[in-house]
């Protein structure tokens, strides 16, 4: 799966996280901006990229701005942003949720 | 928060228009001059029992009047929610390299939402957020060795003259390598297409040029809006100072850029403010070298893109040959009907 | 998340299906049942994004011993496939079918539903359903709805569209949703299934909101719909049993309890028969207070 077109979900809320996924050229590159990012770091990206391998999209370039958000909060955000950009919303890959 | 509304402001509207200002000046932001307000695409207000108590506006890419009521115990929040807004209604418009131009001290609340500074000078601040950044911008342009000595220009070549072509030629004598920064902002009569098109077909002999597009960087409509638009001096001096630095700061720096060439501007007060800018601004690091205009052997005047807009606008074809080189005016005489319904259906013609 | 047909649902919490916080915290106020939201609460651009936020929060989130429903976009909608499907999968307990006007819009919903358990390997009958009432005709037919299926587990009022359609809107006094309310509560009993009352929108008025709860009480409802969680303990004061009623049932309970021991077919107190409709009252009378914090394990009053 290839990502090639740019799409974002999320919001800056309290609690949530916002997702802009883009065109990548090498592998998986996650930008993260977080308040807890030196405790949480780790896992967000974790969680990311988690998604991203179930998609099985090999390059892209991920920015994420977290406001505290829970792990199933970032799981769906990236969830949603990669279904827009693949244009996939109305019939998901059911085996990615 | 849960009782806040989100609705859409219509600043054509004198009743909203007012509240709005009103807001805005309570804050202490009061310049709503039609040059500023105009170009605005949307505007957004949060309310809380009809107050309006938070707002934002857009314009193309750019953020623009980000206002929260500092009254509010839950600033923070609402500046989140304001920008989270507009960013998505901006996603929708599959815009997603959004920039914002603000004062030093929001520096840190637009880095906490995920913006990154780009330059800071004493009383202003460039940043930018979303899928693209001055960094994948340089990582897109074409790079030469260090060791060897790098010009640069930025132009809009509105059309490209031969007063353009002279300018390159005298830095591509003098350098191994040039590179031209074309205005990417469509706001002319020619498009950015246009007119890198015939940039490139007028420098085609010479090798050591690179035609580039100067991105949201350069001579851009977020950083420097007086260059399409008409402001007072002391603006032109702000926004230019952005737009010096970043040149300085990430450009010349990125690219080994070692002198930056100008023309002379006897004409132009918004880029004769411009050129001081730059000299003052780029030394050591950069040098500046002002080339003295090409002139119109016919009558001695410069060489203007100016004057062949006019003589486009008043169908005095013949008058432009001698002004351009035959790239350019096989295109002109090609595209003449377009251009001159461009100019009737309003397009500016007598600025830069 | 355990369904159980038959237990309190004094209170349905609304909570937007694209709120994160909201979401997160939806099961710290108590609600009987959370509604998660993705119809009219969601803009148009965000319905991907809050089914895949509720999908996930429910798949994750611990929301305790609340009911879990969700109503999803219209069955005339693009999301609509897509809402049901994703909320089969994440196993929810009921679907909310908004603006239901006929029986057939339930057995439509139904088919879906057993589609999506069968594709994602659900128990086919897991997921219930229930009717949300919007309009005039939905109100006429709301019989023949509250009987549509099994899967029925209650029918409720939304005035907000109902008067609308009317051609009126909300009075303080209610009286526009009389007619609306009794059919419902009558529709929904006759099938054995919960009524639940529509929101009472003026968050700040308390008084409003217990004096309509009294009168929705009063008619035999279920629950209210609230729209912010303060509304909660609120309502949930309005449903509890007093001290004399908790007695009684305690009684009852007992005489039940005697007659079995003493293997008897009839259950008597206090010289009267107990039929099965005051057992079955004194088990709801019990089960409120037990929920209003009225009696302990024990079954002893505690209240004030």
């Amino acid at each position: 799966m290839e990502i090639k077109k740019t799409a974002i979900a999320g919001t800056l809320e309290s609690s949530d996280i916002q997702v802009t996924v883009s065109k990548g050229n090498d592998g998986i590159k996650i930008d993260l901006t977080s308040d807890v990012k030196e405790r949480f770091g780790k896992n967000i990206v974790k969680t990311i990229e988690e998604i991203v391998n179930k998609f099985g999209i090999e390059n892209i370039n991920i920015k994420a701005v977290d406001q505290g958000a829970l792990d199933c909060v970032i799981k769906a955000r990236t969830i949603t942003a990669i279904q827009r950009s693949l244009g996939t919303s109305e019939e998901p890959d059911w085996e990615v949720l | 928060m849960n009782n806040l509304e989100l609705r859409n402001l219509n600043l054509k509207d004198p009743d909203q228009f007012e509240q709005w200002s009103a807001f805005l000046k309570s804050l202490g932001i009061g310049n709503f001059s039609s040059v500023e307000t105009d170009p605005l695409d949307g505007t957004i207000g949060l309310f809380e029992n009809n107050q309006l108590i938070a707002t934002g506006s857009y314009a193309g890419n750019i953020l623009k009047y980000i206002a929260v009521c500092n009254k509010s115990s839950n600033n923070g929040a609402l500046f989140n929610r304001v920008i989270s807004e507009l960013l998505n209604i901006l996603a929708q418009k599959d815009i997603f390299h959004v920039l914002v131009f603000t004062k030093p001290k929001y520096c840190k609340s637009f880095e906490q939402v995920g913006f990154s500074l780009i330059v800071k000078s004493d009383d202003a601040a460039f940043l930018e957020t979303g899928d693209q950044s001055i960094t994948s911008y340089l990582a897109d342009l074409p790079k030469f060795k260090d060791t060897e000595k790098i010009g640069a220009i930025v132009m809009n070549a509105n059309p490209f003259t031969n007063g353009h072509r002279y300018l390159i030629e005298q830095a591509a004598k003098n350098s191994d390598h040039v590179y031209v920064f074309v205005v990417s902002t469509d706001k002319s009569l020619f498009t950015t297409k246009e007119r890198t098109e015939m940039i490139k077909a007028g420098t085609k002999d010479l090798d050591n040029v690179v035609v580039v597009p100067g991105g949201d960087y350069l001579v851009s409509y977020a950083t420097f809006p007086a260059y399409f638009l008409s402001y007072e001096n002391d603006k032109i001096v702000y926004q230019t100072t952005i737009d010096a630095l970043v040149f300085k700061q990430w450009i010349a720096k990125q690219l080994s850029i070692s002198t930056r060439y100008l023309g002379t501007e006897p004409e132009s007060r918004t880029t004769k403010i411009y050129n001081e800018v730059l000299e003052e601004i780029l030394p050591p690091d950069v040098q500046v070298n002002v080339i003295p205009r090409l002139c119109d052997d016919n009558n001695g005047e410069i060489v203007s893109a100016r004057t062949v807009r006019l003589a486009i606008a008043n169908d005095e074809i013949a008058k432009i040959k001698a002004l351009v080189p035959p790239t350019t005016y096989d295109f002109i005489i090609k595209n003449k009907q377009v251009l001159q319904d461009r100019i009737k259906k309003g397009m500016k013609i007598s600025g830069n | 998340m355990t369904f159980k047909k038959d237990r309190l649902r004094r209170t349905m919490m609304f909570v937007p299906g694209n709120n994160a916080g909201m979401l997160k915290d939806a099961g710290i106020y108590g609600a009987d049942s959370i509604m998660f939201d993705l119809e009219d609460s969601v803009s148009l651009a965000e319905k991907d994004s809050a089914r895949n936020l509720v999908y996930e929060a429910l798949t994750t989130v611990d929301y305790g011993d609340a009911e879990l429903v969700v109503r999803t976009n219209g069955l005339d909608t693009d999301f609509f496939e897509a809402d049901v499907k994703a909320m089969v999968k994440a196993g929810i307990d009921v679907i909310r079918i908004p603006k239901t006007e006929n029986a057939g819009m339930v057995k439509e919903m139904e088919d879906l539903v057993i589609a999506a358990e069968k594709q994602f390997g659900i128990p086919v009958g897991q997921t219930h359903l229930m009717a949300a009432i919007e309009s005039a005709e939905g109100v006429l037919n709301v019989p023949e709805i509250a009987k549509a299926s099994d899967r029925m587990i209650g029918v409720a009022l939304s005035a907000e569209d109902y008067t609308t359609d009317l051609q009126t809107h909300r009075y303080p006094d209610g009286k526009e949703l009389e007619f609306a309310r009794n059919m419902i509560i009558n529709a929904a009993r006759a099938a054995g299934i919960a009524a639940f009352d529509t929101v009472y929108t003026d968050v700040d008025n308390t008084q409003g909101l217990i004096n309509e709860t009294e009168y929705i009480h009063e008619l035999g409802y279920d629950g209210k719909s609230v729209i912010n969680p303060r509304q909660i303990p609120v309502i949930n004061k309005v449903f509890a049993p007093t001290k004399a009623q908790i007695e009684n049932a305690k009684n009852v309970i007992t005489a039940i309890e005697n007659a079995r021991l003493a293997g008897s077919g009839v259950i008597a107190m206090g010289g009267q028969m107990v039929d099965r409709p005051v057992a079955l009252r004194a088990e709801r009378v019990m089960k409120l207070a037990k929920a209003s914090g009225l009696v302990d394990k024990g079954g002893h009053y505690i209240g004030k």
